[in-house]
């Protein structure tokens, strides 16, 4: 079979040219580790601040000794001040939050009246102050509640009956679902590490071969043209699958350092979901190589080549935008776009969920028949003589 | 035997060959001489199989270059134009690719490629890659590629182009190898001390047609000149003006 001796030659001619080793396989292996990173970062902010004390300063904590003792028992950091004006503390960036209890504190509790109590902060400042001004207010609310609630015990009401309306949030979303709303962009790079690992080789393959002038004693040969384009296809597929094998590795190794568990939700991705992943994007990466030495073959030069591939990376990505502004689902119709069907079929196999076997036959079935069609194509190219430029 | 009969090849906007018929025996070396952009390369790259003639027929070795051409590619051993090498595999390797297309495999293909770093003395380079080679070394490599099947048939598109005095003496003397090896070597040039140094008979060819088919001697004596330079330029001219005419 002639078609294995241009697979081999194919392989190991373009595993020694480092240009198409590094750009091949370098979004595959950091992709993961800097999205992870990214996610990390975030994360660790986002956790870091909910987690800090709520810090303030207090003007006039000797009139309300009780609510003091409440607030001190909470997660805070209070700092007690005699009077000031409480606009310039706030104004002059001394505290970003100053609770301020009025002379009268005491005097309205003892009545039963309204105590009004101020916070002042500022909202034009870019910090972390709207959260810890939103636990003190929670605080202080809370606080409020079970003063009033013991108010109408102490007069014989049922304290229920001023709250004729409270609601309880069930989500119903997994925590690994979740958590995957965080790696919406996984299906994306899945598609792309396998799309850019067959980048230079299929430019290689035809265009290169072209301009180097080693197309023709090639096609002199006594070798089938099917069987050339077959192996170049196929070398161009083997870099494509070596591509999504580091993505896999790559992804397996960072995940594990997302702190997921911290956010209430768990992820794993085990061995088993990523090889169900590789299985599943076996097609994707056979049209993958197929469209790209289609479009390669018409190319004059190796520049032009990588133009026009530049451009058919983003074509396989539309579906996968289009589905993710219209909320279209992982449904069977979407099992007939080649890579809108693989990205439906990991997000599923990462979230854990159940795959229908019926989705993925129809998956590779149909990504594997465009494929054979532009393999088709990809011979007929090279029976014309025109392949020569 | 290399028979061309009657060809005729028009690309877009360009008539490369109007009317070709020659032949090229076995045992001889027959060269196809005229100035660039005379249909010289359109002939051979018809013979290599790799485009079709609009009219008239090519055969090799009695097989027809379109209806038979998976047969033919097996009973013809090209140079191409540029020696068309793959810069980062090795000598070896380039030869060895080639070897296996024409469905050689193990030890014979091995002890061939052997033979022929012997026999054209790329012993120095053979491990090395192509990339840095230079144009003689580049030249012995793509021959060795087109010799590896020991085809019968020896299709060289200029050759000697680019190469110094002594990869020319010695590339000349490989050829008269093939020769006195039997084999039918046909090579196209627009030198004319290559074609009076290694030919045994002359296709002289401009504008896409032939002006002159017979042995050296011959182009020499049917201008009543002794110069071949001479000769070829009347020969070319004498034809254009009967066509302008």
């Amino acid at each position: 079979m002639s078609f294995r001796v241009v697979l081999a030659k194919e392989c190991i001619d373009n595993m020694r040219d480092r240009r198409t080793l590094l750009s091949s396989f370098s979004l595959a292996a950091l992709g993961p580790i800097f999205l992870v990173g990214v996610m990390v970062f975030v994360l660790e902010r986002a956790l870091g601040e909910s987690d800090e004390p709520v810090s303030f300063a207090v003007i006039g904590a000797s009139h309300a000794p009780q609510l003091m003792r409440y607030l001190e028992d909470q997660d805070t950091d209070i700092v007690n001040i005699a009077s000031a004006d409480p606009k310039a503390l706030v104004a002059s960036g001394d505290y970003d939050l100053v609770l301020v209890i009025h002379d009268d504190y005491a005097d309205r509790y003892m009545q039963g009246i309204t105590n009004s109590l101020t916070l002042a902060h500022d909202s034009s400042e870019l910090s972390s102050t709207r959260q810890q001004l939103m636990k003190l207010n929670a605080m202080l609310y809370r606080y409020s509640r079970t003063i009033g609630m013991l108010r109408l015990q102490l007069r014989g009401v049922d304290p229920s009956i001023s709250l004729p309306i409270v609601t309880q949030e069930l989500d119903i979303a997994s925590p690994a679902a979740r958590a995957l709303t965080v790696l919406a962009s996984l299906p994306y790079f899945l598609v792309l590490v396998i799309f850019m690992g067959g980048f230079y080789l299929a430019i290689d393959t035809t265009a290169g071969e072209r301009e180097h002038g080693s197309l023709e004693p090639l096609l002199s040969q006594p070798a089938g043209r099917s069987q050339l384009v077959l192996g170049k296809i196929v070398a161009t597929s083997v870099f494509g699958a070596v591509g999504l094998v580091l993505f896999l590795i790559s992804l397996y190794i960072a995940v594990p350092f997302v702190p997921f568990e911290r956010l209430g939700m768990a992820l794993e991705i085990g061995v088993w979901q990523l090889l169900g992943v590789f299985f599943v994007s076996l097609p994707l990466i056979f049209f993958a190589a197929a469209l790209l030495t289609v479009v390669a073959s018409f190319a004059k030069s190796y520049k032009e080549a990588q133009t026009y591939l530049t451009l058919v990376i983003l074509v396989p990505t539309l579906p996968l935008i289009f589905a993710q502004l219209t909320n279209v689902d992982a449904t069977l119709s979407t099992m007939f776009v080649p890579s809108l069907g693989q990205a439906g079929l990991m997000a599923d196999l990462i979230k854990g969920d159940s795959v229908p076997a019926l989705n993925v036959a129809v998956s590779m079935i149909m990504t594997g028949l465009w494929g054979a069609a532009l393999a088709l194509i990809a011979t007929r190219l090279y029976q014309r003589e025109g392949i020569l430029g | 035997m290399i028979v061309v009969d009657h060809i005729v090849k028009r690309f877009k906007t360009v008539h490369a060959v109007r009317d070709v018929s020659f032949t090229a025996q076995d045992r001889r070396v027959t060269a196809l001489l005229g100035p660039n952009g005379a249909g010289k390369s359109t002939t051979l790259r018809i013979l290599a199989t790799v485009i079709r003639p609009d009219a008239g027929t090519a055969s090799v070795g009695g097989l027809d270059t379109t209806k038979k051409a998976m047969a033919v590619r097996r009973e013809i051993g090209v140079l191409p134009h540029n020696s068309g090498l793959y810069g980062r595999l090795t000598g070896v390797e380039n030869v060895r690719y080639f070897g296996r297309l024409q469905g050689m495999r193990g030890s014979a293909l091995e002890q061939r490629i052997d033979a022929l770093v012997e026999q054209l003395d790329m012993r120095d380079f053979a491990h090395r890659r192509t990339a840095g080679f230079s144009q003689g070394q580049k030249i012995k490599v793509a021959l060795a590629r087109a010799l590896i099947h020991n085809p019968q048939h020896v299709i060289l598109d200029e050759p000697t182009n680019g190469l110094d005095v002594m990869a020319t003496r010695s590339l000349r003397q490989i050829i008269r190898g093939l020769r006195d090896d039997g084999k039918c070597v046909l090579f196209s040039s627009h030198v004319m001390q290559e074609v009076a140094a290694l030919c045994d008979d002359v296709i002289v060819i401009s504008q896409g047609q032939v002006k002159f088919d017979g042995p050296l001697a011959g182009l020499c004596a049917s201008d009543g000149t002794e110069d071949l330079e001479d000769a070829f330029i009347r020969v070319s001219e004498m034809m254009n003006n009967e066509v302008a005419n």
